[in-house]
């Protein structure tokens, strides 16, 4: 077990369903939260409500666990309080994408200094697979019989264009990659956002013929490309496969942020 | 060091089963009290983490301890083995 000291084990197992990639991201981010010496007393866990809200509940510092979509406002109350604790935000993509979107970007835009953790699994999982605004298109789910007609929001590349210091993308199976990419976040100023690609075998997998876990695995990591890479194909030309979604550091940069700690 | 997987939370995902390059993590077979189905460990004294940790003060590879979602890996100490002098006949 990682970190054994931060988490909740009278708590465990917790209530994700087998092989969710929530729990994998807790354990990144634990390891992250490890190796930047945090102290337990000036740390706080803060989310809204989802499956991959639920994470601050197992995780053993002050918390709070809010309403649908609005951890980030939330967030930047205890921010301007108490601007010595380092927050940390676990959202989904229902609630930083959908109902918290307006709040998403302006935090972005404010770059408040906290590291914001978006399990983005590509449908509402807690209420049994409606579709969310990262729902890619021709996706089903159980308000998109037909598959999605919509374009989906590329989170990571909104939180770049809204202005946060730090954004970066990687996967729930890029464990190592993961845990990097958080600590870099935490380390930055400002707004660190990392949009994690988790499988929701239940949800997303039961609707798309990815009800396996291998096989979500393997969804995942088939379509990830890094950013290198994508940025390379695109300059020459090539064909990009479709449902390709770029990992890596995306952005990191000194923009004027709000409640750094002193 | 000795690799364990904590029965009362496994869930039995198989995910240490698809990342340990050793192929140390086998899918079980049997449920066990709690209805799962817990992989089980072919020859764990080859983990690099087992072997190597002490050596280097940190942990070696890992990936199976960080991807369980269900925090049910880990190493516990073990006696070191006693030493055996060998003798091979001809
Ligand atoms: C104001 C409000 N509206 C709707 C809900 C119902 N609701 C609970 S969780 C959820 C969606 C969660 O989706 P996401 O944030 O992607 O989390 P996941 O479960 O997928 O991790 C919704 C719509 C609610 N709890 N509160
Ligand atoms: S419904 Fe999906 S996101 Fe929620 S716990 Fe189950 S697998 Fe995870
Ligand atoms: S630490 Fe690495 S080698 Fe050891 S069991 Fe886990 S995945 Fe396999
Ligand atoms: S990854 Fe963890 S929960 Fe999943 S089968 Fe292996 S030990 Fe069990
Ligand atoms: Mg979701």
């Amino acid at each position: 077990m990682i970190a054994p000291d931060w988490l909740r084990e009278d708590r465990l197992p917790h209530i994700y369903c087998t092989g969710c990639g929530n729990g994998s991201v807790i354990n990144c981010t634990l390891a992250a939260v490890e190796e930047m010496g945090w102290k337990r007393d000036e740390t706080a866990f803060i989310s809204g409500i989802g499956c991959s809200s639920r994470a601050p509940g197992y995780i053993l510092t002050d918390s709070l666990h809010t309403t649908h979509g609005r951890a980030l406002a939330f967030a930047t109350g205890v921010k301007m309080a108490k601007p010595d604790v380092n927050v940390v935000v676990f959202t989904g993509d229902g609630d930083l994408a959908a109902i918290g979107g307006n709040h998403f970007i302006h935090a972005c835009r404010r770059n408040v200094d906290m590291t914001v953790i978006c399990m983005n699994n590509q449908i509402y999982g807690m209420t049994g697979g409606q579709g969310s605004p990262t729902t890619p298109t021709g996706a089903f789910s159980t308000t998109t019989p037909y598959g999605a007609s919509e374009p989906a929001f590329d989170l990571a590349e909104l939180a770049v264009a809204a202005g946060a210091n730090y954004v970066a993308r990687w996967t729930s199976y890029h464990v190592k990659e993961l845990t990097k990419a958080i600590t870099t976040g935490m380390q930055t100023p400002g707004l660190a956002f990392i949009e994690v690609r988790t499988q929701c075998p239940t949800n997303f997998g039961r609707h798309n013929k990815l009800r396996s876990i291998p096989d979500m695995i393997e969804y995942l990591r088939g379509n990830a490309m890094l950013r290198a890479k994508y940025d390379r194909l695109v300059e020459e030309g090539a064909d990009i496969p479709e449902g390709t979604f770029t990992v890596g550091e995306l952005v990191r940069r000194r923009r004027p942020a709000m409640g750094v700690k002193q | 060091m000795k690799l364990v997987i904590d029965e009362s939370r496994c869930k039995g995902c198989n995910l240490c089963v698809l990342v340990c390059p050793y192929g140390i993590f086998q899918e079980g077979t049997e449920l066990n009290t709690r209805g799962v189905v817990v992989p089980v460990l072919d020859r764990p004294e080859r983990c690099t983490n087992c072997r190597l940790q002490h050596l280097y003060g940190r942990v070696l590879c890992g990936l199976c301890h960080m991807i369980c979602p269900d925090q049910a890996i880990s190493w516990v100490e073990e006696k070191p083995f006693e030493p055996h002098r060998v003798e091979v006949e001809f």
